[in-house]
């Protein structure tokens, strides 16, 4: 992959003797998500601070649009957002107030914070100080505060957690919105739904290793099977069938269970990510 | 696509911030305002003179003309209060009575009497007593043996005791109208004091608590910064910042900056209001911002340290006592050792006395200028260092 907005390669951290991160390497280009997949304790987050310059790798190297990591460069910093998993934001100044100071830091001093409070729902709470803000409204507000300088370069570590489904699908959309901006996104989730509705790619970490790397359906092709589930009503019973699409005959058979005025259900037979992830890690998704 | 940003722009904005969070907290803002009025009231109830003479009660000394030859000694700081009878005079200085001074002489009150003091009369706290006997005159003169009893309260240095000893042989000798054994103008005695003569001028209450008041002001301040720099740690809102164009000395810089205007701020409105600007306004308001800086540094360790409230506020007491003590050592002359004249907050304890209380200038004070700037650095450095690897872990 050429003109890689992240580019990761054989980075390590450790935590004094736990390695977080050990040897992994990737790349994200503009427009992309890259969901990072994996339990808690995986090394996502470790990741994400690594390539946002708050740790420094023991080794390998990494770089964001070009830039060295560990230089702690202004202007490569000037263009990359990050959205936390704690809400860290100011309790005691509004939401306005805490996107008009992130904005400053970058020096831009006419942010249109209406329109930013309006893309994640929050127009209404723009002069509510943010200790009077939901867990929902707080994460918004985060992810309205990552987007205040159109960064060509998204982290966001966990930005749906623990959120209600609507506040979730807003987030969702805005994430979806800013990648076909051109931004390049790396998204840590432990959401096997969200990493599939989101990703163009997904990337499975666990202890601190990567598994692997490639788009979902890549993913389930090389680790599902490639079968149809066939249910017919059966006189009082039902009768399941499952037709292998590996097999000749198999187009015979759907036509025919198509056309059949017992049929009930056609359910394909690929696998989840987080089937395919155990089977791989060895390790469910959650814990 | 953002414009390049320079650094005094987002320091600045970091210093608004903070400033703003400062101004929102009404736990600080109260206790800030409350500091503040409380140390100028306490400043001006201060009794702002000294009383130099020293009252001796005597009794017993029926002719004028000895009490005049004895008022002489007012000269020496002596004042004297005429009481009827020695029995009166000993449980004033027991403690077991009070004198009052009206104009028609003492009246004494015993403790466990229900009558009130005399109006319009002033209290005479009398520690010493000189009870001559109704003989002292003749017998003196005669040259006959007598005593005269002097009551002391236990607390009445030795110094004082013997003084009042050769007041009593003094007076015997006049009263005999032999000359002393010793020619007092022989060998002559010629006082030399060095530095200003405060005899008759000297250091008041009130100009004494000046730098402890100022100091109490500086230190609310530091609580106040380390209160903010801990929850922008512990909120972990600090790594918000330090992934934009922010850098760790930025972030240091404003909270230095922040704490010396809030510190500053209060220094030098309680500096007007207890009427220090007068004298060297710029050199007081140097070290006012060397000690406003150099407690934001001290501010910036106690804040990164703690992990909530309670350890924020013992990281504080850690701090705040030993810097302290040099201002307390101002109340107690000759009390500051060494070791207290190493502690960071001398140099602007002692600074602030030479030019508040002693009327120096720059020449007198630049070292305790050099020395408490040395001491900003070394704890803006200590600062830096711990909320470094503070940020780094969280």
């Amino acid at each position: 992959m050429t003109d890689a907005a992240i580019k990761v390669e054989n980075i390590t951290f450790s935590y004094g003797d736990l390695e977080a991160v050990g040897g992994i390497s990737f790349e994200v280009a503009p427009g992309e998500i890259l969901g990072f997949l994996g339990p808690n304790g995986a090394g996502k987050s470790t990741t994400i601070k690594i390539l946002t310059g708050q740790l420094t790798p023991k080794s390998g190297s990494a770089q964001v649009l070009g830039v060295d990591v560990t230089k702690d460069d202004p202007e490569m910093q000037a263009q990359i957002g990050v959205c936390f998993e704690e809400k860290n934001l100011y309790d005691s100044m509004s939401g306005q107030e805490n996107l008009k100071f992130h904005a400053s830091l970058f020096g831009i001093k006419d942010v249109d914070t209406d329109e930013l409070l309006r893309r994640v729902g929050l127009a209404d709470r723009a002069k509510d100080r943010v200790a009077k803000y939901s867990k929902g409204m707080k994460q918004r507000l985060m992810m309205a505060r990552t987007l205040v300088n159109t960064p060509k370069v998204l982290f966001l570590d966990e930005p749906t957690d623990g959120l209600d489904p609507v506040s979730s699908q807003s987030i969702r959309k805005l994430i979806q919105q800013e990648a076909d901006r051109g931004a390049a996104i790396l998204l840590t989730t432990h959401d096997m739904n969200e990493a599939d509705e989101l990703s163009n790619r997904v990337a499975f970490i666990n202890e601190g290793k990567l598994y692997a790397v490639d788009t979902s359906e890549n993913l389930k092709l090389k680790h599902g099977k490639r079968s149809i589930r066939v249910r017919t009503r059966d006189g009082a019973g039902v009768t399941e069938q499952i037709v292998s699409l590996e097999e000749s005959g198999a187009g015979e058979a759907l036509r025919a269970a198509v056309g059949s005025p017992n049929l009930m259900t056609i359910h394909t037979e690929e696998a989840t990510l987080e089937a395919i992830f155990i089977q791989m890690t060895g390790r469910g998704l959650e814990g | 696509m953002s414009r390049p940003v320079s650094r005094a722009s987002i320091i600045g904005s970091i210093v608004k911030k903070d400033l703003t969070e400062y101004s929102r907290d009404r736990l600080w803002m109260f206790l800030t305002l409350l500091v503040l009025v409380f140390m100028i009231i306490v400043f001006w109830v201060l009794p702002d003179r000294v009383d130099e003479s020293i009252p001796v009660g005597i009794s017993g000394l029926g002719d004028p003309a000895v009490l005049v030859g004895l008022e002489s000694t007012e000269e020496e700081g002596l004042r004297l209060v005429a009481f009827d009878s020695a029995g009166d005079l000993r449980s004033v200085v027991a403690g077991d009575a009070d004198a009052w001074q009206t104009n028609g002489g003492v009246v004494v009150i015993p403790d466990n009497s229900d009558a009130e003091k005399p109006e319009g009369a002033e209290k005479a706290n009398v520690d010493i007593g000189l009870a001559f006997p109704a003989d002292f005159l003749t017998a003196t003169a005669s040259g006959n043996e007598t005593t005269v009893e002097i009551f002391v309260d236990a607390q009445v240095p030795d110094e004082l005791k013997s003084s009042m000893s050769s007041l009593v042989r003094e007076l015997a000798f006049a009263v005999a109208g032999s000359p002393l054994p010793v020619d007092t103008a022989n060998p002559q005695e010629v006082y030399t004091v060095l530095g200003e003569d405060r005899a008759g001028n000297q250091v008041t209450p009130r100009e004494s608590f000046r730098p402890l008041l100022v100091f109490l002001v500086l230190l609310m301040e530091m609580f106040g910064m380390s209160s903010l720099i801990a929850r922008e740690v512990q909120s972990k809102t600090v790594t918000a910042l330090l992934v934009t164009p922010a850098t760790t000395g930025d972030v240091l810089a404003a909270k230095g900056i922040a704490g010396a205007v809030l510190g500053l701020g209060q220094a030098v409105i309680l500096l007007a209001a207890i009427n220090v600007l007068g004298s060297e306004p710029l050199l007081i308001l140097t070290l006012m911002l060397l000690g406003a800086v150099m407690v934001s540094g001290a501010a910036m360790v106690a804040g990164s340290l703690g992990r909530d409230f309670l350890s924020n506020l013992f990281y504080g007491m850690m701090f705040m006592v030993p810097l302290m003590i040099p201002a307390f050592t101002v109340l107690f002359p000759g009390t500051a050792t060494g070791w207290i004249q190493a502690l960071p907050s001398y140099p602007l304890v002692q600074g602030l006395v030479k030019v508040a209380t002693y009327g120096d200038g720059w020449a007198e004070a630049l070292p305790d200028v050099g020395a408490l700037l040395a001491w900003c650095v070394a704890l803006f450095v200590l600062g830096w260092v711990v909320l470094k690897r503070k940020v780094e872990t969280l």
